[in-house]
């Protein structure tokens, strides 16, 4: 049986719990990945890379990831890449991607929570 | 150079989604008989403020930083490339209509490619953008619209990747059902 709501005070803690738990459904998801989607990304492999994404994500279950595509930010050459901005804040571009990356990327990055260094754009 | 006219139609959208479009509608017609593949991407963003012949020069372009804008005239060389003709005009939409009409059968015309894909990876990454597909073959065709796929979830079920999924299904039956030409 529910329990039975004696106070103001307790009315206020169930709606503030019902509130967090909205906004963990509903509000952004704590990790972003952006996929660069310029002519030069195209070109490259992006819509590929993005699908190998979407795929690795399925298969090691997480689901508190925010996918959007870009633009080129004007490092056409080391296209195909993708930002992520992950729980602690900080943002890294992994640049000139390929499946085995993006699937080591997952594994280590967003499981593992340890960039995967070698990866990261240099500039 | 784009490998696949479907890579091609995913830069055409994403212009169109820089633009601020929020309802874009792709259709892609196959008329064996007359031996003519015709690809249609139309938004409702503001549409051209240039004329449509420096829109087309690789050395136009509209974002800022840049001196290159390679997409539609990398579309219309492949475009032309098998005789065929890209036109640019006001949508019905309200903004901008590009239209590629080729030769089906030509030996330079690039293949459609991973159309599913394609329109999937869009879907993904913008869940809320209205995205009209239709693809006719002869007199078969089939459609696909985002916001309808989109009703048939909840909003605590509404992320891209579940619409993605359910878009990349049917637009995959759809092309397997026409027997489209590669």
């Amino acid at each position: 049986m529910a329990k039975k709501i004696k106070s103001l005070k307790e009315l206020q803690e169930l709606k503030s719990r019902v509130k967090a738990d909205i906004d963990l459904r509903s509000g952004p998801k704590e990790t972003q990945i952006t996929v660069h989607m310029g002519t030069c990304g195209i070109a490259a492999g992006a819509r590929d890379i993005l699908t190998s994404l979407t795929a690795e994500l399925s298969k090691a279950s997480i689901d508190n990831v925010t996918l959007r595509q870009s633009g080129c930010i004007g490092l056409c050459d080391q296209e195909p890449m993708f930002s992520l901005s992950d729980r602690s804040g900080a943002t890294f571009l992994y640049v000139r991607l390929d499946n085995n990356k993006v699937h080591e990327i997952v594994q280590d990055h967003l499981l593992g929570g340890n960039p995967v260094t070698s990866y990261l754009s240099k500039e | 150079m784009l490998r696949e006219l479907s890579l091609h139609i995913l830069d055409l959208i994403e212009n169109a989604i820089r633009a601020g479009a929020s309802i874009i509608s792709v259709t892609i017609t196959e008329d064996r008989a007359k031996d003519v593949l015709e690809i249609a991407v139309e938004d409702n963003g503001p549409g051209l403020s240039v004329p449509v012949k420096v829109a087309t020069d690789p050395f136009y372009t509209t974002k800022s930083g840049k001196s290159t804008g390679l997409g539609l005239s990398l579309f219309r060389f492949q475009v032309e490339q098998t005789g065929g003709e890209l036109t640019l005009h006001r949508s019905e939409l309200g903004g901008l209509a590009v239209k590629a009409a080729m030769q089906l059968s030509h030996i330079d015309r690039s293949p459609l490619g991973d159309l599913a894909s394609t329109l999937a990876s869009v879907v993904c990454t913008n869940p809320d953008l209205d995205l009209q597909y239709r693809i006719r073959v002869d007199a078969s065709e089939c459609e696909v619209d985002v916001s309808k796929v989109r009703d048939e979830f909840s909003p605590d079920e509404r992320c891209g990747l579940t619409i993605a999924k359910h878009v990349y299904k049917q637009i995959k039956e759809g092309l397997s059902a026409l027997k489209v030409t590669e």
